[in-house]
């Protein structure tokens, strides 16, 4: 009542009174009443927490920026690998080492070997429909917004999540995901001396969850997070 | 009484002999199969006598082209010395050790190494070595002398192993028209598998590969492989699996015979979900793959890891595939323990496609790399793979910062600089 008696005529007063009772209404919720069912977790503390539990199944959810996004996305991987196989579209930058040092399981990751963009789409549809893998990550290709949609159907159907790794997502992607993260590079965390006697040890990166399917905009968070090579 | 078939003088190839051991399923339906040109039949309650059965034999192998050497004994040593004193003699119960005491040890089937020590020793003959305290020869050779002394006196202990029949179950229509779209190779596939099946299910057996060949107009024949992820006699599995590999497939002429063969059968039934630690299924696995690879020509492939210095050898990719070896297919312990841990991100390479950059130096270290200026700097480190070989692969690899935020892997190799890859 008190947003709605302080209103005034002018625009940047309602634009005002709007944010105050949108906090207003956030801040009533509480932030532990949000979990998302069924989340599929990254067992990365700070991730899980910024998304209420792990990403949602059956969405699509976008990665992006540069340091840090596969960081994130191979907790995930190697979370789902327990149980569960995993497919990656790999347009040949993978580099399994890595996702093994993660924790992954290589023996139950399907690497799919496609690079033109009509044959990513429909090793995509093929994995959704088939319901095979918890999780499919896609690399980001320009497909038209009926296709993304067809994505996102089939994932909602399959209860598959597919992830997009774009260091940007365009407007047709951006509009299909129900789930933004944003990451940039920090700072590199150098271990001994500059040049020979030292080496990188990791770094720090910042996530933005920019949307999501199940928390209010203005609940919508940022965590500081680390890299760190074993 | 065994019947020792002794074709050492020319040892067929092993198709020829499957379909030789094949054939003399007419004479006793219990073949022992040794190796390739040594087998022994067990002619118990086998009508006629020693003389009938080497006959009979001898018809049967002649229709193939092959001469044998035949004999008869209470157990395999005897049966062999038989053959091999005479061919079609008959070494009587009793007579054993009399009849092996002149022949060589090479009837023994040990290491030439062995019979050369042997007769170093002034053992050459059978009779010889069953002359010799058996306590002290084993004791100088070891336990398998133990053996080699019984069978020298005609003590043959050995089991005999039959060999396990070989089913084939297939189903095959040819003359039947012609089928000119896949509607139509697909009834036909349907048909068969049914066929397949039921003969599966009536032996028991459960088929781990299929086999499809396909009979065209223009005398052509194309055929495919089709593993299955696990052995299976489930109809609809098989179907998902043909149809899967023969999307995207395109054929010279129309259709006129088609032919499938159950391959890989075993015995025993299929896993069940309800016990299975892991939730994927096998068979969608499979079929899902068979129509990822009809889609990209490629295979699907799983990564595993091997030891090398260079980045980019130390893995490979070999065809995924749900290999009770290769799949981890039960929660370990270690997994267990894993779901109560939290993790932290670990930093993930990219490999990208190799590109050479230009790099400026300051003080020995890269200072400005691809027209960007490093904020932060770390290596070199020197890796030499192939050391041994003229002409080894020798490189410094830095990891570097650049004033975007990008975090680098380089190397310096020869004269030039390249970007490898870069961390995520």
């Amino acid at each position: 009542m008190t947003a709605l008696a302080s209103l005034d005529p002018t625009r940047d007063d309602k634009v005002r009174a709007f944010e105050r009772l949108k906090a207003e209404l956030s801040a009533k919720m509480g932030p532990a009443s949000l979990t998302v069912e069924g989340a599929l977790p990254t067992a990365i503390p700070e991730v899980d927490r910024l998304l209420a539990g792990g990403f949602p199944p059956g969405v699509v959810a976008t990665l992006e920026g540069t340091a840090g996004r596969w960081s994130l996305a191979a907790g995930l991987i190697a979370e789902l690998t327990r149980r569960s196989l995993v497919a990656i579209l790999d347009d040949g930058t993978l580099y399994p080492p890595s996702l093994a040092e993660a924790g992954a399981r290589l023996d139950r990751v399907l690497v799919v070997p496609a690079r033109k963009t009509l044959e990513v789409a429909r090793a995509v549809d093929v994995l959704l429909r088939s319901r095979i893998c918890r999780l499919v990550l896609m690399p980001a290709i320009a497909l038209r917004d009926a296709i993304w949609s067809r994505l996102a159907m089939l994932a909602h159907r399959s209860g598959v999540l597919l992830i997009v790794m774009a260091s940007r997502a365009g407007a047709a992607l951006s509009a299909a995901a129900e789930v933004r993260l944003y990451c940039a590079f920090d700072r590199a965390i150098v271990r001994g001396k500059r040049g020979l006697w030292g080496n990188f040890a990791g770094f720090d990166f910042c996530i933005d969850l920019r949307k999501h399917k199940h928390i209010p905009a203005a609940r919508l968070g940022t965590a500081r997070l680390r890299a760190a090579l074993h | 009484m065994l019947l020792c078939i002794d074709l050492s003088g020319e040892i067929p190839e092993p198709e020829q002999w499957e379909e030789l051991l094949d054939a003399l399923d007419a004479v006793s339906p219990l073949i022992d199969d040794v190796r390739s040109g040594l087998a022994y039949l067990d002619m118990h309650g086998s009508p006629g006598g020693a003389s009938a059965w080497m006959t009979q034999t001898r018809t049967l192998l002649s229709a193939y082209g092959r001469v044998a050497r035949l004999g008869v004994g209470l157990n395999k040593i005897a049966a062999r010395a038989a053959a091999h004193v005479a061919d079609g003699s008959l070494c009587r119960p009793g007579s054993e050790a009399e009849l092996l005491a002149e022949l060589p040890l090479a009837l023994l089937d040990i290491e030439p190494e062995m019979i050369e020590r042997l007769t170093l020793l002034g053992i050459e003959r059978l009779g010889d070595l069953a002359a010799l305290p058996h306590g002290p020869f084993v004791r100088r050779f070891g336990s398998a002398a133990a053996r080699w002394h019984e069978l020298a006196k005609g003590v043959d202990r050995r089991p005999f192993l039959p060999r396990t029949r070989t089913v084939a179950i297939e189903a095959s229509i040819f003359g039947e028209g012609r089928a000119v779209d896949e509607a139509q190779v697909f009834f036909a596939l349907r048909m068969l598998l049914t066929r397949v099946c039921s003969d599966l299910e009536r032996c028991g057996k459960r088929a781990g590969a299929l086999h499809l060949s396909l009979e065209l107009e223009d005398a052509g024949t194309v055929s495919y492989d089709v593993p299955l992820a696990m052995p299976t006699a489930a109809e609809r599995t098989m179907f998902e699996m043909l149809r899967a590999k023969l999307e995207g497939a395109t054929f010279e002429a129309p259709v006129v015979g088609l032919r499938i063969q159950a391959r890989i059968l075993e015995e025993g039934g299929e896993a069940q979900a309800l016990l299975r630690a892991v939730d994927f299924d096998p068979a969608k696995v499979a079929v899902t793959i068979a129509r990822l690879e009809a889609i990209l020509g490629e295979s699907v492939t799983r990564a595993t890891m091997r030891q090398a210095h260079l980045l980019e050898e130390r893995f490979a990719y070999e065809p995924f595939s749900l290999d009770k070896r290769k799949v981890t297919p039960l929660q370990t312990e270690s997994d267990r323990g894993s779901a109560e841990e939290s993790r932290t991100a670990v930093p993930q390479l990219r490999l990208l496609e190799v590109r050479e950059i230009p790099v400026e130096l300051r003080a020995g270290e890269p200072a400005i790399v691809d027209r960007q200026a490093v904020t932060q700097c770390a290596g070199p480190w020197r890796i030499q793979e192939r050391p041994f070989v003229p002409a080894p692969i020798t490189r410094d690899e830095y990891d570097v910062v650049l004033a975007d935020g990008t975090f680098a892997r380089i190397y310096h190799q020869g004269a030039h600089w390249y970007l490898r890859g870069v961390y995520e």
